[in-house]
């Protein structure tokens, strides 16, 4: 009860904050989840540059959008929809710029812009076993490697992934399965491989 | 081998859904007997482990430089919200200094014959005492003091 209602505190005083354009709050919003968002848009994108820039620009929507946020819901999982909308627009934009076959209708297949850049998952992987995924997490569709990471390092309820992604829980459940079977497959392989 | 898909699916579920205590208790019943499905709960669990060991680091300055595009952003706004304003009021004030003049100019006009003045005097009068300053009026709007200075 408690925690529901400084929760209920929190998301409302940010709620305020953005109707305002509080600056101290948007210092302090970008403090604590700038370092997530980039995480998520570097997931979404596969790419540390497209990261960056869009995180950028996903403030500056929070900025310009801030009264549309009623502080009902959790502050994070409207703050990713931003930043996805955002990704698939640049995305498409940049699909646009390279490529001259027909676009697909979905949305989402705009995420999977090829990359032949290094991977940032490699970088980032701090044990043996996140070494192993990182190669995986590089090839796996990114629908499901976002899939991965708003269940399973942001934590949030199928309910606020189906917010965010903009498709039913079932869609979303069905996601993190098949992301989760592709790379639990890297274990499978590697350590039958390793005897 | 159908009641292993059951089980496995099972396992899935208790890490990304709500399963019930009987579920888990199915689950770990299962795999005491079952070596295969204890090795899948094994990967699937060392999977989730391994994603929560990534360290994205940002950029050093991306925090400061976020921060400093946010604030150019907000006095853009602002300021853009005070010159909508400004003009707002100014063409409110234009709209009620010519409504006001016009109404002014009728009720003069009705003073015409008692008065002994002709139209051309109250012309003038309702120009000069009524239209100029109201008009005079609506135009300091936008050369107002302090933040508005120097918008018009």
């Amino acid at each position: 009860m408690t925690l529901n209602t400084t929760a209920e505190t929190e998301t409302a005083k940010i709620a305020r904050g953005l109707r305002e354009r509080d600056m101290e709050l948007l210092a302090d919003l970008v403090e604590r989840r700038q370092h997530r968002l980039v995480r998520y848009l570097l997931y979404l994108t596969g790419r540390r540059e497209y990261a960056e820039d869009l995180a950028q620009e996903t403030w500056i929507r929070v900025l310009q959008r801030g009264s549309q946020y009623n502080g009902r819901q959790r502050f994070d999982p409207w703050l990713f929809a931003i930043a996805r909308n955002l990704a698939i627009d640049y995305l498409r934009k940049k699909r646009k710029a390279v490529a001259t076959v027909s676009l697909p209708n979905d949305r989402d297949a705009m995420l999977l812009l090829p990359s032949s850049d290094p991977s940032p998952f490699e970088a980032a992987a701090r044990s043996e076993d996140a070494m192993r995924l990182a190669g995986r997490l590089q090839i796996l569709p990114p629908l499901y490697r976002e899939a991965m990471l708003l269940r399973f390092q942001e934590d949030l309820s199928l309910a606020e992934m189906a917010q965010v992604l903009g498709a039913p829980t079932t869609t979303v459940t069905s996601r993190i399965y098949r992301g989760l079977a592709a790379l639990r497959s890297a274990f499978e392989e590697g350590d039958s491989h390793g005897g | 081998m159908e009641g292993d898909k059951r089980f496995r699916e099972l396992i899935d579920r208790s890490f990304v859904e709500e399963v019930s205590e009987d579920e888990r208790q199915l689950i770990h019943d299962h795999i005491r007997d079952c070596d295969g499905c204890k090795r899948y709960l094994e990967l699937t669990a060392r999977t989730i482990r391994g994603l929560r060991e990534f360290t994205f680091t940002s950029e050093p300055d991306s925090n400061a430089q976020v921060r400093e595009i946010l604030a150019h952003h907000t006095e853009t706004m602002r300021q853009h919200n005070v010159q909508f304003k400004v003009w707002a009021a100014f063409a409110v004030a234009l709209s009620m200094s010519i409504v006001g003049s016009a109404l002014v100019y009728q009720v003069a006009k009705l003073l015409t014959v008692p008065m002994h003045f002709d139209t051309a005097q109250v012309q003038a009068g309702v120009l000069v005492f009524w239209l100029l300053p109201s008009f005079c009026s609506a135009l300091r709007l936008l050369a107002a003091p302090g933040e508005n200075r120097g918008i018009a």
